[in-house]
């Protein structure tokens, strides 16, 4: 597999002087096209900043963000992008907010119709289409925001806490979900998270990052079949990958 | 923009005057002890007439209440209308022009502190006594305030839909008209109610002090022929007036923002 996606020296700084915070890095990584791969770090480690600077809407302090072979200068327009704060319009319903992720990029609403029924079929919304976000619950805008982010069948995704504000049972289930599409498509996707074992679920690698300035502690492959279901899960396998994860992080005092 | 559901709307309204009785009946209670007090204690009529002599002196001198208001009210029209046409665009190209940020916008934020009301002996002065300087008056206390919430409306779109908007590598054009537009609308109705408060208020005064026609003229002539009961008809077309400005803006903002907060019911 070729390296989809290249950081090189990757580093962040926020400010200048005395009062600079040094926010990530320096990293270096290279990530295979289709691969899945998890960023687990502690809360300020610098891992939405990481994703800001590979979509190019944050300039690097030094380094270099490669994709596809090409370096990344400027916004990334053919990737997909779920924001950890989420951007649903509050003035469109919620397939209004999916197409407004088309109609910014000027394709035709006709063509991606039936790729929107299936979307928000899959995130369970089908019967809230033509609701607005404020008639929806916080878990149920973020499937929203979900489908608003790769409506546009981009090859690769970032995805910044995506899962964070659903209850457990839904989180599972969206999990699930996740997984079924990302099989289908194989896009490479960065996958920010907080938790271990959606970490290991999810992933073909799992970077574990230090607390900030963020770097690469370690990268776990993670050797287990996919689909990941309930076996898998309860496999002693999945468990001591777990428990490697939970042992690093114990070793920063973050749990 | 989606279609509401307008149902609920009149349900609601109908749920509204049924609770309501209570500030009717007050409000037909404040009438009639002002009726009854001016009776029972023995008021002359030239300092406070009783509400049912004002219907009836103010129903008399109709013509003249309705000519005044239809000339008061094209100073509100036009005043109102062009501070709408020119702060709206001002305000936007201040909001995205980081030059004219630093220099007309203090200079707005100084002049907003001058209560324009003052400048109103002045703009008669040298413009006399016709409908223009009361269309400048009405413009300069309905200007700033738009073009104040204008400002702040262009220029607060949260930082998620900014970095969506760059995401998707939309011009500029194609993101004004989708996001930041709509986005901006509900601040700038605080400023166009906000004005359209204003506006009345401002074409009496200017009326007070030099004009031959209007619903501040009129009112200032009356009370000076000891007559309150044509004043109070005068206050009361002026009052229907500025009403009925501020419920066509409340009409608007419902038509174009029926999503926001201050307009939803639930
Ligand atoms: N615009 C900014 N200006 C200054 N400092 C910033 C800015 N954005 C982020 N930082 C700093 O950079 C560090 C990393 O922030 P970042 O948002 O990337 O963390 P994170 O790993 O995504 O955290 P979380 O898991 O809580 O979302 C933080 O310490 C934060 O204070
Ligand atoms: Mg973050």
């Amino acid at each position: 597999m070729s390296h989809h996606i290249e950081f090189a020296g990757l580093k962040k700084v926020f400010g200048t002087g005395p009062d600079a915070v040094q926010a990530f890095g320096p990293v270096d990584l290279s990530i295979a096209e289709g691969e899945f791969i998890s960023l687990l770090g502690p809360s300020g480690c610098g891992k939405s900043t990481l994703m800001m600077m590979t979509s190019g809407l944050l300039e690097a302090t030094e380094g270099t963000v490669t994709i596809g072979g090409s370096q990344v200068k400027g916004p990334q327009t053919d990737i997909g992008v779920m924001f950890q704060d989420n951007t649903l319009v509050p003035w469109r319903t919620v397939r209004g907010n999916v197409e407004l992720q088309l109609e910014m990029r000027g394709k035709s609403l006709k063509e991606f119709s039936d790729k929107i029924d299936n979307l928000l079929a899959s995130v369970h919304l089908e019967d809230f289409a033509d609701r607005h976000p404020y008639e929806l619950s916080g878990g149920m805008q973020q499937r929203a925001a979900f489908c608003q982010a790769m409506v546009h069948d981009p090859k690769t995704m970032l995805l910044d806490e995506p899962l964070g504000k659903l209850d457990a049972m839904t989180r599972e289930r969206i999990r699930s979900d996740l997984q079924r599409l990302w099989m289908q498509e194989r896009a490479t996707v960065i996958f920010v998270t907080h938790s271990i074992e959606e970490a290991v679920q999810l992933s073909t690698k799992v970077a574990v990052i230090t607390p900030r300035p963020g770097t690469i502690e370690r990268i776990i492959e993670i050797d287990l079949p996919f689909p990941r279901d309930f076996d898998v899960k309860n496999s002693p396998e999945f468990a001591a990958y777990v428990r490697e994860i939970q042992e690093i992080f114990r070793g920063y005092g973050v749990i | 923009m989606e279609s509401f559901d307008k149902k609920p709307m009149f349900a609601a309204m109908k749920l509204r005057l049924q609770n309501s009785w209570m500030f009717v009946a007050f409000f037909i209670g404040f009438f009639l002890v002002w009726e009854y007090s001016v009776i029972f204690f023995d008021i002359p009529l030239y300092i406070l007439t009783p509400p049912s002599l004002i219907v009836e002196k103010g129903a008399a001198d109709l013509d003249r209440l309705l000519y005044y208001t239809y000339v008061t009210g094209t100073e509100v029209v036009l005043g109102y209308g062009v501070a709408v046409i020119l702060a709206l665009p001002l305000g936007l190209a201040i909001a995205f022009s980081s030059l004219l940020k630093r220099t007309i916008y203090p200079f707005i934020v100084c002049i907003e502190m001058v209560p324009k009301i003052a400048f109103a002996p002045l703009f008669i002065s040298w413009l006399g006594f016709g409908l223009l300087p009361k269309v400048i008056i009405v413009f300069l206390v309905c200007f700033f305030p738009i073009v104040l919430n204008a400002i702040l409306a262009f220029s607060s779109l949260s930082e998620e839909l900014t970095l969506f908007c760059r995401s998707t590598g939309a011009g500029v054009w194609r993101t004004f008209f989708k996001v930041r537009l709509p986005a901006a609308l509900p601040q700038c109705f605080v400023g166009f109610k906000y004005a359209a408060i204003n506006a009345t208020v401002g074409a009496a005064i200017a009326e007070f002090i030099g004009s031959d026609k209007g619903l501040g003229f009129y009112i200032q002539i009356v009370t000076g022929n000891m007559r309150p009961d044509l004043a109070f008809a005068g206050i009361f077309f002026l009052t229907l007036l500025g009403l009925s400005l501020f419920g066509i803006v409340t009409l608007a903002e419902r038509l174009l923002i029926p999503w926001h907060i201050s307009v939803r019911r639930t």
